[in-house]
């Protein structure tokens, strides 16, 4: 039956209505029980915020109960190796962030996306580059500045695993621009470190330096994205740069590899209606994840994750 | 700055966050009291208790409960030299003889007086100094906090104890700082290939093994017998001891916030201090451990300032000044909440509330502790056989809940052993949470500092305030070492000419 569905749904490219019809059939007594979802990040963060405001919205759509456990240890890789290490029957979802893909591509997480199958993907955070406008007016100057002074420039981020040292190893990769990166251990450190003059600039997302760009501290200078932001549109983007970069944060759920695609569709399905929620809308608009689609389903996003993976490793081992 | 303070007391001063401190007060002092209970396994217990609560609400109840435990060590520690917290340790050296002679009532009122002084000292220096760390908090940058943890550091010296076992201890933290995947470039350290090792050895286990769980093996293995006491009455305000100890309460307080303030040195270490120097200035050392008002007046003033104190670093920098406060600034990042030198900037509004409501901590410690200490006496019947267990619980569950994680459990039970014969020995333990905690601090900074002056170690003298701090640091561990050997060799010249 799997590998039946799994031909069925790769010759017609209508995952979404297949699921719909086979969730009839097969999938009636899913859940069988209550779920539990391991958040692959610490309690308070954005992943952890993305997993409780998700939970009461299935709760209703599945009609079952859920709990949240943190996993932060290990950059998550806990919470990724217990759900691969679960039963395979959609009861355990790991929610996590672009940092499974990085820390695996760094070496640092076990658990590979053959032991894990995405179910969806539901943020997607928007890349920038982050400096002191007092400093770097705009992106042109600090370009200028980069490449006048090769090797000076030293951009801020968390740890050396993380999507924001992606970002700098693919914009350095892509633009040419010899600087230098130094981890922190918490994004505010670095956000100090900028204010105060200490470095030249950090790479973050757009969600995060609202506040700051009001005051007129800091100011995104250079977007990761195909088009301006019609929110912002004097800030320049890479595409329009010449170079193709476009990744940001993402976020998303995943579950043991073995688990019946019956069951991986009915919850893609299940999380596809809250996605459309005016609910959940709401919310990715109050902490301003709504830039740029964040809905992916299970295949394309599977795809998204291996071609991160191929780029991130091959950016690392170019270290 | 006081209209933020008085917008601060006006959300306090809501019924329901009175309700709030009031409780908090009663848990801090319950917890307090209790030997083995300490501020910090109660923070501990209590972070998953407010994590459904507002930050406002969550964090003026964890701290006013971080207050009142600080307070409320001395009770065990002057009636039944059963100091409830690690500051009240010096209490019970001139509390308890007091207890022996009957006057367990004036005893009781020194100190609940000495902490509310200390108290609100400290928490006057809080609310005016924090904004102006906060300020020049900015000008911080990595080879400030290099020169900063290394000042802390130095600390190891003046521990009390021998230094040399100061030191191992301090190495000891150090070495376990530096398990887990190295920050800077990814790489795994001592980790074995085990996940749980991976981020490194939690805090909270450490502490609570060492301290918690190491208490509650001695007291059951040395098989304490509690005396009943007899009727206890408490006199707070008594005009001849208040001019008596009004020296010692002002200088003890004073130094207790300046001790507080400074990172990785806590309350119980202020509180040694403080009762030496009052020992020094006194007229009558002679009359110290055998009853002395000013012997109790000096560490409880200076252990509750001091408290407060610690509070300032992690407002205005981030950076915990003791083991609770490393707590708290946990707590304040699993409410999403940023802590670093923009915090006073991005959440004015919870910080001077939470300031407000330690100002009133202070009065509502003296306004109910009467009633409760008249409660307690009774409550201390519990036998050790019965409160132990429970202790040992309360650890296993405050440490799982921390990052729901097993093996955080066992470590801490191993560190419970390691403390417990540490112990025997005399070991200062504090050490190696000072190594633990300022280890990854000088380790990460020192080569972040190397990356920004592209290995060129003079950027450490030419910015001024890592300058500085390095200059203190190197003039206090040379006193350290110089003043006992001269000290040595005065004593060995009197001997030689006798």
């Amino acid at each position: 039956m799997s590998i039946k569905s799994c031909l069925i749904a790769g010759a017609t490219g209508l995952t979404l209505i297949w699921g719909s019809s086979a969730m009839a059939e097969d999938t009636s007594d899913f859940p069988a029980g209550p779920l539990q979802f391991l958040v692959a990040a610490g309690a308070g963060g954005g992943t952890d915020n993305f997993a409780r405001t998700v939970k009461p919205m299935l709760e209703k759509t599945l009609d079952t109960r859920i709990t949240v456990i943190n996993l932060p240890s290990a950059s998550g890789a806990l919470a990724h190796q217990r759900t691969a290490n679960s039963k395979a029957d959609g009861h355990t979802l790991d929610f996590a962030s672009s940092t499974l893909v990085t820390s695996l591509a760094a070496g640092q997480n076990p658990t590979g996306l053959d032991q894990l199958t995405p179910v969806a993907r539901m943020q997607s955070d928007v890349m920038t580059l982050i400096v002191d406008p007092d400093k770097y007016p705009d992106f042109a100057a600090f370009k200028a500045h980069a490449e006048a002074n090769p090797g000076k420039v030293i951009i801020g981020g968390t740890h050396a695993a993380s999507p924001d040292r992606m970002a700098f190893l693919s914009f350095a990769d892509a633009s040419g621009l010899d600087m230098t990166f130094i981890p922190y251990d918490e994004e505010g450190s670095v956000a100090a470190n900028v204010m105060g003059g200490n470095i030249d600039g950090m790479f973050g997302e757009i969600s995060s330096v609202l506040s700051y760009m009001e005051s007129g501290e800091m100011m995104p200078i250079l977007v990761f994205a195909e088009e301006r932001l019609s929110n912002f549109p004097d800030i320049p983007t890479t595409v329009e740069n010449g170079w193709d970069l476009t990744d940001g944060n993402e976020r998303g759920i995943f579950v043991n590899a073995e688990t019946p695609d019956t069951i991986v569709d009915a919850l893609e399905n299940a999380l596809k209606t809250v996605y459309d929620s005016e609910e959940y809308q709401q919310y990715e608009e109050r902490v301003n994840l709504h830039y740029r689609e964040g809905w992916l389903g299970s295949t394309d996003y599977r795809q998204k994750l291996e071609e991160n993976y191929e780029l991130y490793k091959r950016l690392l081992e170019n270290t | 700055m006081l209209d933020s303070f008085l917008a601060g007391l006006s959300v306090v001063l809501q019924p329901m966050n009175l309700l709030i401190l009031t409780s908090a007060v009663f848990i801090g002092f319950i917890g307090g009291a209790l030997p083995g209970i300490s501020g910090v396994i109660l923070v501990v217990i209590l972070l998953p208790v407010t994590y459904g609560m507002e930050p406002t609400q969550a964090f003026m109840l964890l701290t006013a409960i971080y207050g009142s435990t600080v307070f409320s060590g001395l009770i065990t520690a002057i009636l039944y030299r059963a100091p409830g917290t690690p500051e009240a340790v010096m209490t019970s050296f001139d509390g308890y003889p007091m207890t022996q002679q009957g006057e367990a009532g004036k005893a009781l009122g020194i100190g609940i007086l000495s902490s509310a002084v200390g108290g609100l000292v400290g928490t006057i220096a809080l609310i005016v100094c924090t904004p102006l760390l906060a300020s020049v908090a900015l000008k911080f940058s990595s080879p400030e906090y290099f020169a900063l943890a290394i000042l802390g550091l130095t600390v190891v010296a003046s521990l009390g104890g021998r230094l040399i076992l100061g030191l191992i201890g301090a190495a000891m933290g150090l070495f376990i700082a530096t398990i887990g995947i190295d920050p800077l470039t990814g790489v795994s350290r001592y980790t074995f290939g085990n996940l749980n090792l991976s981020e490194g050895v939690g805090l909270i286990p450490v502490i609570v093994g060492l301290f918690a769980v190491s208490e509650v093996m001695k007291r059951s293995l040395d098989g304490e017998v509690h005396q009943p006491p007899t009727r206890v009455k408490v006199k707070i305000f008594d005009m001849p001891i208040l001019r008596k100890i009004g020296v010692t309460l002002s200088r003890s307080s004073l130094l207790g916030v300046i001790i507080g303030i400074l990172p990785g040195i806590g309350a119980s270490t202020a509180a040694m201090v403080s009762y030496s120097e009052t020992v020094r200035w006194s007229k009558h050392p002679e009359q110290f451990g055998k009853g002395a008002a000013e012997g109790i007046a000096a560490p409880e003033s200076a252990n509750n300032a001091a408290a407060m104190g610690a509070l300032v670093p992690l407002f205005a920098l981030g950076i915990p000044g003791s083991g609770t406060t490393a707590i708290i600034l946990g707590a304040f990042i699993m409410h999403g909440l940023q802590p670093g030198p923009l915090f006073m900037m991005t959440s004015a509004d919870l910080i001077y509330a939470v300031f407000a409501g330690l100002f009133i901590v202070n009065f509502m410690i003296l306004a109910f502790s009467k009633p409760f200490i008249a409660l307690f006496t009774r409550l201390l019947n519990v036998p050790y056989s019965v409160l132990g267990p429970i202790i040992i619980m309360c650890c296993i569950v405050g440490t799982y809940s921390v990052s729901n994680s097993m093996f955080d459990v066992w470590l801490m039970l191993g560190f419970g052993v390691l403390g417990y014969l540490l112990e025997k020995i005399d070991f200062p333990t504090v050490s190696i949470i000072l190594g633990l905690v300022l280890g990854p601090i000088a380790e990460s900074e020192l080569r972040r500092t190397l990356s920004m002056s592209q290995g060129d170690l003079s950027i450490l003298l030419s910015r001024p305030i890592s300058a500085t701090l390095l200059i203190i640091s190197v003039v206090l561990l040379v006193a350290a070492i110089a003043v006992p050997l001269r000290k040595r060799a005065r004593i060995r010249a009197t001997a030689s000419r006798s």
